[in-house]
Formats: structure tokens, C-alpha cells, sequence
């Protein structure tokens, strides 16, 4: 009996970190699926996308103030939750759009190296400026006081709550919808177009810069309600919480193939199951650098990335 | 070096914060900070036979910047207040070091080529004196932090090195000897932020566990990550205690929810950087600080007044700096009272001879000789239902 108790415990941990690891990884898909999609269409590495996931959590939490406060929302949490997302999306949509006219387009063909220190001014930025407008202080979402911790649902010692239920299964549906959108719809094609050869799709009648801008739109609306999710789940917002997911999620861009939406997806679940499982049966300490090794290993087996293609290159 | 009357304080509190008001000294806005008049035409004569300028090190900007801007805003409120009752011109210069050794230097040269700052208050970090050191002693330039708390930066290898707070031998074994004998673990987890100040408190109790025959598990998370759901699920039934001397408050309220949200009752022991009644308020917690909480002391009501009514509510690391920015006026202030001009040198040594009977944190202030507060103190507060901290008079 006690033989048992023990093997009901560790199959019990094992899946607590399963769902924990599906669930931080599912995060980091829907923010690597913008860096996927930026660098699909301008072959760019926009590292202020990670900064896109921060200003949607700042949305987020000030939805929460707007409506009386974590402990005294004022409206149907259904609604509240509507709202945070569909105004986050929107603000880190619309600003994703205004980086890419004002900083990227200007250095479309630039040497590729200018676009790239764009990025990592652009991100630097965005985190000052939010420092300079909200101060440092941490906000806090406070969850638990709109979403109860004990709802949810309890296997034995396997709990998952509304929160991650919640992240999972919107997580599911926005990546569905974007593989439908981008796979489906005239837009869809308009967009793998412009990837294949801007100037082809340009002859061919293409808004390119149109196509661009909804690229961008689109995946940083994603990181917008990343950084919603993210503060639900952890609770807190700071100006500098966009470094460290933007990292990851460009990690799981990389690992899944970098370009490639579903590997985008892949990656994200890979490195969240990889840190939780690492976290869980090895050492919190040697986390980063196991996630950091499954990027090396990858790259050395398949540079290209799990689902990425190799590229051509005419000689 | 008196500690000065409530009633004085009061009112110099609201001279100061009616002058920062004014001269609209905000933390985002200037880079230095004016001092504020005297108001008087003695004043601004004493003004110009005493004007200074003094650096801050702090991580104003960056992961811990809630820290650095609350260590900031007590410099600021300190100078303001010293120049008002001293009647000095002294201003504040700042340093962003964002809690980085390289950065810290880099400011640290600044600070040593600008021949008009005379003393350092900062850096935040252990690692940043570790950096800063040997360069500031060879400028012979005193400097003093108010949570820099590592063994290893008293041992005399740093001649201008001061602090207000005590060290991590000190706490360290403290902490855990109250953790042994209160809380009676059989097994506890112990989590490091990967910084130095967190190592070296973990250093310093880990031993006193393991001498105790408690089983200790011993993990470690990065300052930068918020998602402690994993490393949770690893606190067993039998982990009654979680130590985490963290210097990011909304982590530990976080770890705190994901303890909650799996259904663990291990109580949460923390430290310094922990002590944050506004983020940090998870019920049965303890927290252990180098500072005391000021708007406890009746002594301290106008500044804890003063810097709420203008900053906002704050926490324990911005007090130790306000005690070390005052060391350091008032040491500017006697060099000018006794007729001298004040330099880097006879300011280090005024700052030597420091001997305050009362200050801000509720103790003396005087140095030993490697530049360490004598008799130092530490602070230990429980959290209780309603998120108040409630201080643990043993302690």
C-alpha cells in the first residue's frame, strides 16, 4: 500500500508538471508565433516583441483598475476578461503596426544589421518609457480575488485551475484560428506570398506594406494577449517582464524553425515542458541551462529548426 | 550628531517636502537633485561656505528598479531635510547601476572624475562593493550602502567602505536559528535568486539546517522569472517551510498564490527585500529585515510622513539610505562647521568618526573599524491575515 502511495504521488507530480509546463508553454507559442511571422515576412528578428507581451499585461492590469479593482470588479468577470484581451491585442496590435512604419520600414532595405539594432533600441525604449510613465513598482492582478484559485479542477493532487484552463484553451483556438487564417484565407496566401518574394507578390499586385503592417498587427496582438495570460497566471507586471519571455518565445521560434508557424507552436510546448520537467525532476538551478542546451542540440541536428525548411540558395 | 526632536522633524519634513514640491524634483524627471533652501538669508550665506555634492549608486532602472527608486526617493528626502536644518547646499547626483557590477563601475568612475562629489551613498548590491571597491579606495572616496550586506566586503580589504545595515553572518544564522527552534522543520526548501546578496544568506543558513538534521532542498530561480508553478509542485507534504531571501517582493507573493493554487501549506520565510506590505501579504509568512519598519517608530513619523505623502508607500530598503545619506550630510556639515573646506578626504574621515546615538532605524550609528555598523540589528516581522506585518518582539 505504501508502494502505491508513493507511485500515485510521483505519477501525480509528473502531471502536475505536465500541465504546468503545457501551460507556460502555450504562452511562449503565442508570443513566438509574432517573432515567426515577422521574421516570415522581413526576415527580421524583432526582439521588442517581447515588449508587446509587456504593454498587453500594463492593458490588462489597468482594465482590472478601470473597472473598480481586483477586489471590487464592477462587471461580469466573463466581460472583464473579454475586455483585458480585446484591448490588449488592439493596443499592442496598433503599436506593433506603428513600430514597423516608423522603425522598421524606413530600413526595409537596409543592410540587415540596422533593422536588428532597431529592434533591440525599440525595445529598450518601450521598457524606459513604460518605466518613466508607470514607475518601477511592480503591479499586481491579483487573480484570486476575481478568479478563485479553488475553481477549477482537482485529480487527486493534480490541480489545474480556471486561470490555466483558460490560457490553454484560448491558447488552442487563437493558434487553430491563425493557422486557418494564414492557411485558408486570401489574406493567408497574400502573406505566405509576400514571404516567399516580396518583389514577386509586389508584380503580382500585392499591398505589400499592407500585408506587412497586418503581419505585424497580428502577431504582436498575439503577444498583447500573451501578456494578459501572463498576468492572470503570474499575477505581476513590470516594465522588464518582457525581456525574459521574449527570449524564450525567440528560443521556441528558433527550436520549432523559425518562420514556420507550427513549429513556433511546437517549440513554445517543447521549452515550457522542458523547463517545468527540468524544474521538477532535475534542478530549479539547471533549467536555463538545459533549455538553452535543447537549442544547441537542435541546431546542430537540424539548423533549420524542428519544422523549418531549409532554405535554397542559388549558386 | 543628535537625533533631531519629533516636533523639529516635522517641521523640516515639511519645509523639505514643500521645497521638493516646488522645485519639482521628481525621480523621472532630474538627473540630480537641488537642495533645497534654507529660506532664510543666513541660510543661503551658510549655503555658500557649504556646498557639496554627494552620488547615489542605486538600481533606479531594471529588474529591481521598486527597490532602487525607493532608495532614490530617501536620499532625496534625506538631503532635502539635512540641508534644511544644517543649512548646506548639498546635491544629490545620480547613478543608475541597475544592480549590475559593470554598470556600478562605470558610474563609480564617473562619480571619482567629478572632483565636486565628495562621498558615495550606494552602491545596492555586495557584488557592485565587490566591483567598486578598490577603485573608490584608491580615490579615497567614502561610500556607504544601506543593503549591501555580504561578509566578505568588511574584512578591511576596502578602507571607504561603509554600511548602515548589518551583515549576512548576522542574519544568516538568525534567521535560521529562529526557523530551527520556532518552526520546527523536519524539511524545508530553500530557494536562492541567483544574486549575490541571495547566495550569501543561503551560505550562511544552510549549515545551521544541516547541523539541525533537518533535510534541506536547496533550489535556485532567477530574479527574472515569475512562473514558480514547477519548482512548487517539487514541495512535498513534508516541506512545512520555504525560505526565500528574495529581493523581488511580487515573486514571493506569486510563489506564495502557486503554494496556495496547489494546495501546499508550507509557511513562506523571507527576507529583506520581501518586507512590502502593499505586494507581499501572504497569511502566516515571515519576513526578516535588515530595516525596521519605520512608520513603527515614533522618532520616524515625519519622514515616514514625509516620503509617503510625496512617494508613496515603501518598504525597508529606502530607510538604511536615508541613515546613510544623513551620515554622510551630516559628515559634509561638521567638516564645514569646523571651519574647513569640505574634501573626499576629511569627509572620510568624519564619516569614521561617525557616532549618532539615534537614527532612522530605530539604533545607533557608529563604524568599526572595517567599516561595519556596530550592533547591528535585524528585524523580524510575521504576516497575519489581513496582510499587516506584525513585528516579533524576540527578535
Amino acid at each position: 500500500v505504501r508502494g502505491d502511495g508513493q507511485e500515485l504521488r510521483r505519477m501525480s507530480f509528473f502531471f502536475q508538471e505536465l500541465v504546468n509546463g503545457i501551460t507556460t508553454g502555450a504562452l511562449y507559442s503565442l508570443v513566438a508565433l509574432g517573432f515567426s511571422m515577422v521574421y516570415g515576412v522581413l526576415k527580421l528578428l524583432n526582439f521588442a516583441h517581447g515588449d508587446l507581451y509587456m504593454i498587453g499585461a500594463y492593458v490588462g492590469f489597468f482594465v482590472i483598475q478601470w473597472f473598480g479593482g481586483a477586489a471590487n470588479v464592477g462587471i461580469p468577470v466573463p466581460l472583464l476578461l473579454a475586455i483585458m484581451f480585446l484591448l490588449a491585442a488592439g493596443v499592442s496590435g496598433g503599436l506593433g503596426v506603428a513600430i514597423e512604419r516608423f522603425a522598421y520600414r524606413p530600413l526595409r532595405d537596409a543592410p540587415r544589421i540596422a533593422p536588428l539594432i532597431t529592434a533591440i533600441g525599440i525595445s529598450f525604449f518601450l521598457e524606459n518609457a513604460v518605466l518613466l510613465l508607470f514607475g518601477a513598482q511592480y503591479r499586481i492582478y491579483n487573480t484570486p480575488e476575481f478568479i478563485s484559485l479553488s475553481s477549477g479542477i482537482r485529480i487527486g493532487s493534480v490541480t489545474i485551475d480556471t486561470v490555466q484552463i483558460m490560457v490553454l484553451v484560448l491558447s488552442a483556438a487563437l493558434m487553430a484560428g491563425l493557422q486557418l487564417l494564414v492557411n485558408r484565407t486570401t489574406w493567408g496566401k497574400q502573406v505566405r506570398a509576400v514571404a516567399a518574394d516580396r518583389e514577386a507578390a509586389e508584380m503580382l499586385g500585392i499591398n505589400v506594406n499592407f500585408t506587412i503592417s497586418m503581419t505585424f498587427f497580428l502577431g504582436s496582438a498575439l503577444a498583447g494577449v500573451a501578456g494578459v495570460m501572463g498576468g492572470l497566471l503570474f499575477n505581476q507586471v513590470t516594465n522588464t517582464i518582457g525581456f525574459i519571455i521574449g527570449l524564450k518565445a525567440f528560443t521556441a521560434a528558433v527550436v520549432g524553425g523559425i518562420g514556420s508557424l507550427p513549429g513556433a507552436m511546437l517549440g513554445g510546448l517543447l521549452i515550457g515542458l522542458a523547463e517545468s520537467f527540468t524544474i521538477g525532476y532535475i534542478s530549479s538551478t539547471y533549467s536555463n541551462l538545459l533549455v538553452f542546451a535543447l537549442l544547441i542540440i537542435v541546431m546542430l541536428v537540424r539548423p533549420s529548426g524542428l519544422l523549418g525548411q531549409a532554405q535554397l540558395q542559388k549558386v | 550628531m543628535e537625533a533631531y526632536p519629533v516636533k523639529r522633524r516635522l517641521i523640516i519634513a515639511a519645509a523639505a517636502v514643500g521645497s521638493l514640491a516646488v522645485a519639482g524634483c521628481s525621480s523621472s524627471s532630474s538627473s540630480s537633485t537641488a537642495a533645497s533652501s534654507g529660506g532664510t538669508t543666513s541660510a543661503s550665506a551658510a549655503a555658500k561656505t557649504c556646498v557639496a555634492s554627494i552620488g547615489l549608486e542605486a538600481p533606479i532602472t531594471g529588474s529591481v528598479a521598486p527597490l532602487g527608486q525607493e532608495q532614490l526617493h530617501f536620499a532625496q528626502l534625506a538631503v532635502a531635510m539635512d540641508n534644511a536644518a544644517n543649512k548646506t547646499q548639498i546635491t544629490l547626483v545620480q547613478g543608475d547601476t541597475q544592480l549590475n557590477p559593470a554598470q556600478a563601475t562605470t558610474v563609480s568612475q564617473q562619480f571619482i572624475s567629478n572632483s565636486s562629489i565628495l562621498a558615495v551613498v550606494g552602491p545596492a548590491g555586495s557584488q557592485e562593493v565587490e566591483a567598486i571597491g578598490s577603485p573608490m579606495g584608491r580615490a579615497g572616496m567614502a561610500f556607504i550602502s544601506g543593503s549591501a550586506t555580504a561578509v566578505a566586503l568588511t574584512t578591511g580589504k576596502y578602507p571607504t567602505f561603509f554600511r548602515v545595515v548589518s551583515k549576512d553572518s548576522v542574519q544568516g544564522p538568525q534567521d535560521a536559528n529562529y526557523i530551527v527552534k520556532t518552526l520546527h522543520p523536519k524539511s524545508l526548501m530553500i530557494v536562492d535568486d541567483q544574486e549575490a546578496y541571495s547566495t550569501g544568506l543561503v551560505s550562511a543558513m544552510v549549515p545551521v539546517f544541516q547541523a539541525a538534521g533537518i533535510k534541506v532542498d536547496h533550489e535556485s530561480v532567477s530574479q527574472k522569472v515569475t512562473d514558480f508553478s514547477s519548482l512548487v509542485a517539487k514541495v512535498t507534504p513534508a516541506t512545512s517551510v520555504v525560505v526565500l531571501p528574495w529581493q523581488i517582493a511580487a515573486n514571493a507573493q506569486q510563489f506564495g498564490r502557486d503554494l496556495a493554487q496547489q494546495h501546499k501549506t508550507a509557511v513562506i520565510f523571507g527576507t529583506d527585500g520581501l518586507f512590502s506590505p502593499g505586494t507581499f501579504t501572504i497569511n502566516g509568512s515571515y519576513v526578516s529585515s535588515f530595516g525596521p519598519d519605520i512608520t513603527a517608530i515614533p522618532a520616524d513619523v515625519a519622514i515616514a510622513s514625509a516620503a509617503k505623502a510625496k512617494y508613496g508607500s515603501f518598504g525597508t530598503f529606502g530607510p538604511p539610505v536615508y541613515a546613510a545619506t544623513h551620515v554622510v550630510d551630516e559628515a559634509i556639515a561638521s567638516v564645514c562647521k569646523a571651519g574647513q573646506t569640505p574634501s573626499r578626504s576629511n569627509v572620510l574621515t568624519a564619516i569614521k568618526n561617525t557616532s549618532e546615538p539615534a537614527s532612522i532605524l530605530g539604533q545607533p550609528i557608529s563604524f568599526d573599524s572595517h567599516g561595519d555598523l556596530v550592533n547591528g540589528k535585524f528585524f523580524l516581522f510575521k504576516i497575519n491575515s489581513t496582510g499587516k506585518y506584525q513585528l516579533i518582539p524576540s527578535s
